[in-house]
């Protein structure tokens, strides 16, 4: 199958330093060059060339990273789904974390204006002591009349696999209908948030600090915290704009940074 | 005799003793939320829990179990499904009541409708190679006594339902008239439900409704619960 972006990047340790050992990009998808915000642990922005995913385009990226390296990963800008008439957007993404390696992977949100059709796979595999942090932000974009929610549908399939076993599948389908807005789907909200994480030592006392942290600092913003099977926690919240999206996740992500991996903020520059 | 409906009827009686009493599924927080305020919104919000927790999530794992059992695929693609049901319920409460739930259902049902594929379905919960769910003991019970798929689907579909308003009628609180005429009125919708479910492929299975999965995430931080989910 021919892609209309690959993207595949391998990190791995060199001394105290996790560096981008090898990196193969071809069509619509590539990256900057590391920058290293922290000493040792490079971030790296994902990069779209055109102006966003048109009708069926298709998309895949691969992340590996290797024994005890720490790699960040973002986008420098939100990513954009315009119409798809005839065949919806496909993206694609796998993600191997080695042992006692870290992962952030914070993309920008994913925004899918009028007519969009989205399908959106990501499967990583992790070891028990290797860490993922991991985010998601769905809005719809504006319509020429002014309206949200005149995209087709999204379908977003995450799942994660510890040790080879599954313990994570979030599965959402969004289809904007007559009930869209209402009582348990998106109450009203436009946009929907998910910050995950998995670590060893995540647990219940963490997770309530956690939340005791975030609705303190956003005592609005209607969230959910939760304990996933095993060593890991969800986060999902509903709000109407992508600016307290990114501040409850950047929060939740430092928090987790300070706690788990005795780590300060990170300040990526876009 | 009736093959087919007394055991259905059996299974779902309110007085089954499954445990599903206990369990609101994030109901509860909408009624402490005063989302759930009366018969009407908790029409709407019983609606929505069919036309997304029950028909992508249990309903479909029912059905797909069922055409599992039928074409002898073998317990593989069961547990497969067991599997998703559990890590795709993204709220420790709710996904641990399923659990509990299915456990207690799966060896009730040995004791009742005893059947190889049950005992088996039992043997790798209890070596915690399972986790055990509803729509898939169902699934066992109905293929054992050789019932009609959708009979089955509609049956299961009205015990969650009625469970659901039973406790709600217990936690708004509404009269038990209100509670059953609500009943009759989600006859129509069951039946719709199931004919969507029979649509559905295995593909559809575990999509989530965001704004259930929060509430039932809510659940944990209420200060005063009279459920257990």
């Amino acid at each position: 199958m021919s892609y209309t972006g690959v993207l595949d990047l391998f990190a791995s340790k060199k001394n105290d330093k996790t560096i981008i050992s090898s990196c193969y990009y071809h069509g619509a998808l590539k990256i900057t060059r590391p920058i290293y915000l922290e000493e040792h642990s490079p971030s790296i922005y994902l990069i779209h060339v055109g102006g966003g995913y048109v009708n069926g385009d298709s998309y895949f990226t691969q992340i590996q990273v290797d024994d005890s390296a720490h790699l960040l990963v973002t986008t420098q800008s939100s990513t954009k789904v315009y119409k798809t008439p005839t065949e919806p957007v496909r993206q694609q993404t796998k993600i191997k974390l080695g042992f006692g390696s870290v992962l952030e992977y914070i993309p920008d949100s994913l925004i899918a204006y009028e007519d969009a059709r989205f399908i959106q796979e990501t499967e990583v595999e992790m070891e028990r002591d290797s860490c993922f942090f991991y985010s998601d932000i769905i809005t719809p974009g504006w319509a020429k009349d002014g309206s949200f929610f005149k995209y087709e549908w999204i379908r977003s399939k995450l799942r994660i696999y510890r040790d080879g076993q599954l313990v994570l599948f979030d599965h959402l389908f969004l289809e904007p209908d007559h009930q869209m807005n209402g009582i348990m789907q998106m109450e009203g909200s436009t946009h929907i948030g998910t910050f995950i994480l998995i670590h060893e030592q995540v647990n219940k006392k963490f997770l309530d600090k956690l939340y005791s942290h975030l609705i303190g600092n956003f005592p609005d913003v209607h969230l959910g915290l939760s304990g996933l099977p095993d060593q890991g926690g969800i986060l999902r919240l509903l709000a109407n704009h992508s600016g307290i999206m990114e501040a409850v996740i950047a929060e939740a992500q430092t928090f987790s940074r300070r706690v788990l991996l005795n780590k300060e903020s990170v300040l990526w520059r876009k | 005799m009736d093959n087919e409906l007394l055991p259905l009827l059996q299974l779902c009686d309110s007085n089954f003793p499954s445990g599903a009493f206990s369990h609101s599924f994030g109901l509860e927080t909408y009624i402490q939320e005063q989302v759930i305020v009366d018969k009407e919104s908790l029409k709407t919000a019983i609606s929505a829990f069919v036309d997304n927790q029950l028909v992508f999530s249990d309903g479909l794992a029912c059905r797909l179990s069922c055409e599992i059992l039928e074409s002898s695929r073998g317990m593989n693609e069961l547990l497969e499904i067991d599997r998703l049901l559990y890590v795709s319920s993204l709220a420790m409460e709710t996904r641990e009541g399923n659990r509990r739930i299915g456990e207690r259902m799966a060896k009730l049902c040995m004791e009742l409708y005893s059947s190889t594929t049950l005992g088996e379905y039992l043997h790798f919960i209890k070596n915690k190679q399972g986790y055990g769910h509803s729509a898939l003991v169902f699934a066992f019970v109905a293929h054992h006594l050789q019932m009609d798929k959708e009979k089955v689907l509609s049956a299961y579909l009205f015990s969650s339902v009625s469970s659901l308003i039973q406790n709600a009628v217990r936690g708004v609180p509404l009269g038990q008239t209100d509670g059953q005429k609500l009943l009759v009125e989600m006859q129509a919708k069951i039946h719709e439900a199931k004919n969507r479910i029979m649509k559905l492929t295995k593909e559809d299975l575990g999509a989530v409704s965001p704004g259930l999965e929060i509430a039932q995430m809510r659940h944990e931080r209420l200060s005063v619960r009279l459920f257990m989910s």
